[in-house]
């Protein structure tokens, strides 16, 4: 590496942060939940469910609390408590006074209460609640890694063989139904392979920062491309860029990895909606000035 | 029971926090009406987080962590004005879950560079009721003024926006300017009871008391009162509770986590009742993964 070194250049710099054998172990993370993450996102976007994923990751929490506590498996807690607080959110939505955000937000700070309540009452309450918001890559092992191939390609292989059904049904559910398809059981499907991709993610950018990986990098690639399989590919693409840059990044300056990955990927979205070709801002702007050239009505 | 109720408020650090507690569930439950009217927990939710930078840098440049909280506040609170308000392409709560975790990822660079990271991570986090002193008694007390006194004077354009924009805008209100102004109340709010409960659990105070008042009553006015009430309610409760079970049973509970448990339980009980009390019901309008279960319903049949 020293030869790299010598080559200077911050690229050459910055990879060769990623010699050590920890390093490498976040590397391969970044690049495994960035890519899942990306593509997954994008279903999220497409179902509006910005905030029920917010929701979701806080919601785990007590999960893992009393899966450490009763010396369960943390993915397994994690896993389960949040198909509980899936299912809680889906009956109490479904009732009359209460709409779906509000519904939301008091499960949302209910389970995560329940979840500081748990922890509180333990020793040791900073560190590991710090770790299991934030994340802490460098720390990743090689268990995690193989969990996270493993969930991941099973999240992927789902998507992948449920395609046309999830993407009908976000865009035309009485027509999925029509069709004769078990729309309330795709639902579920999608929301637990959110839930999974969530927890995958969870020792890597931790419950918080996992949201901004899954939201920016598929809300920046629907600026650039129309298409949906275009859309994945470049969302992919972006989540595993974000992933990779925030982790050198981070282990140059010595900051917060998880967070500098969930900055990066919040800023390759602020570029994209200033530079993007049709939809970013600075293309709209041009469009205005010249009405005649624009495309399409309005 | 009084002397659960009673008996710990004895000591002046109790006092304090119950004074503190009874406040913010009072403000956070008022406020938390139009949350829920306008269905904006996702932004206070937003809000709680985006100010964290704001407290980071005030730490660092040793500032009053309350003014470098309400700076960011005031800035998100415009910029999410901005955003929901232009980007179609984007999709409001896509932008704004964006928003919420790059200030926050920036909150946690900057406070990663200092040496007690996890434990300011923490009280930020999860607040210190128990450490509230006159000063920050005063702050909130002038804080809670200000915001009551703004929904007292705007009560019927804020009503209005929430049931009918069109007509709002039609009469010729500035929308966008009312919007603007209920995000900084917001972020009022979050500012005041951050150092109290901290910053994930305020988004429980603004919300759990007012739609389980939503679920007891029709009028906004008797919806804010009970919210009011319940928020106050759930505050002292929770307090109490902490502290017995703290003191007496030896197991250390965290008194802002168990406040906010005690509020979600008032809401069970307020889901519970409110069939009891309305028999009645309208189709209604469900949104979401609720609307989902209702049309595959309707469809299986």
């Amino acid at each position: 590496m020293d030869q790299v070194r010598e080559g200077g250049g911050a690229v050459s710099d910055l990879l060769g942060t990623f010699s050590d054998g920890f390093a490498r172990r976040a590397l391969l993370e970044a690049v495994m939940v960035g890519g899942l993450c990306g593509v997954v996102g994008v279903h999220v976007l497409l179902r509006r469910l910005p905030f029920f994923t917010m929701a979701l990751g806080h919601a785990t929490f007590p999960g893992v609390v009393l899966a450490a506590l009763l010396g369960v498996n943390l993915f397994l807690g994690a896993t389960l408590f949040g198909a509980v607080v899936v299912v809680v959110v889906a009956l109490l939505g479904a009732r009359e006074r209460v709409d779906e955000t509000s519904a939301i937000g008091v499960t949302l700070s209910g389970a995560f209460a329940l979840g500081v309540l748990l922890l509180s009452a333990q020793a040791g309450f900073s560190r590991d609640l710090a770790a299991y918001l934030v994340g802490s890559i460098v720390t990743v092992q090689r268990g995690d890694l193989v969990t996270t191939a493993v969930a991941g390609a099973a999240v992927l292989g789902v998507l992948a063989v449920l395609h046309k059904e999830l993407v009908l049904g976000a865009f035309d559910r009485g027509g999925l139904a029509a069709l004769g398809y078990p729309v309330l059981a795709l639902d579920v499907a999608m929301l637990l392979l959110v839930e999974v991709t969530l927890v995958t993610s969870i020792p890597a950018v931790g419950t918080i920062l996992a949201v901004a990986l899954i939201v920016a990098p598929a809300a920046a690639a629907r600026l650039w491309t129309e298409r949906l399989g275009a859309t994945m590919a470049v969302a992919a693409g972006l989540g595993i860029a974000s992933g990779v840059i925030g982790l050198a990044v981070s282990q140059h300056w010595r900051v917060a990895a998880g967070a500098t990955i969930a900055l990066v990927a919040a800023g390759v979205f602020a570029v994209s909606l200033l530079a993007a070709p049709r939809h970013g801002l600075l293309a709209r702007v041009r469009a205005r000035r010249q009405p005649a050239a624009a495309a399409g009505p309005g | 029971m009084t002397e659960l109720l009673v008996e710990p408020f004895r000591l002046p650090y109790m006092q304090r926090a119950l004074l503190e507690v009874l406040l913010l569930g009072a403000l956070a439950g008022v406020v938390g009406v139009f949350v829920v009217l306008r269905r904006l927990a996702f932004v206070s939710d937003a809000l709680t987080h985006t100010i964290f930078p704001g407290v980071v840098i005030a730490h660092l440049l040793d500032r009053s962590l309350l003014l470098g909280a309400l700076a960011f506040g005031v800035l998100t609170a415009v910029l999410l004005t901005g955003i929901t308000s232009s980007s179609r392409r984007v999709g409001a709560d896509a932008a704004l879950a964006i928003l919420l975790t790059s200030f926050f990822s920036l909150g946690v660079v900057l406070v990663s560079r200092t040496r007690t990271y996890t434990a300011d991570l923490t009280v930020f986090l999860f607040g210190r009721v128990l450490a509230v002193d006159r000063a920050d008694l005063l702050q909130t007390l002038a804080l809670a003024a200000v915001v009551a006194g703004t929904l007292w004077a705007l009560r019927k354009e804020l009503v209005l926006r929430a049931f009918d924009p069109d007509g709002a805008a039609a009469m010729g209100y500035r929308t966008a300017a009312l919007d603007l102004v209920l995000n900084l109340l917001i972020a009022l709010v979050v500012v005041a009871a951050v150092k109290a409960v901290g910053t994930v659990l305020v988004v429980a105070l603004i919300v759990v008391p007012a739609a389980a008042a939503r679920l007891l009553a029709d009028r906004v006015a008797t919806t804010a009162v009970l919210a009011c009430a319940l928020g106050a309610l759930g505050g002292w409760l929770g307090l109490a509770a902490s502290y017995e079970v703290s003191v007496d049973h030896g197991v250390r509970l965290a008194s802002g986590a168990t406040i906010v448990v005690v509020l979600v339980a008032l809401f069970a009980l307020a889901a519970a009742a409110a069939p009891l009390r309305r028999r009645r019901r309208g189709p209604g309008n469900p949104r979401g993964v609720a609307r989902w279960i209702r049309s595959a319903r309707a469809a299986a049949r």
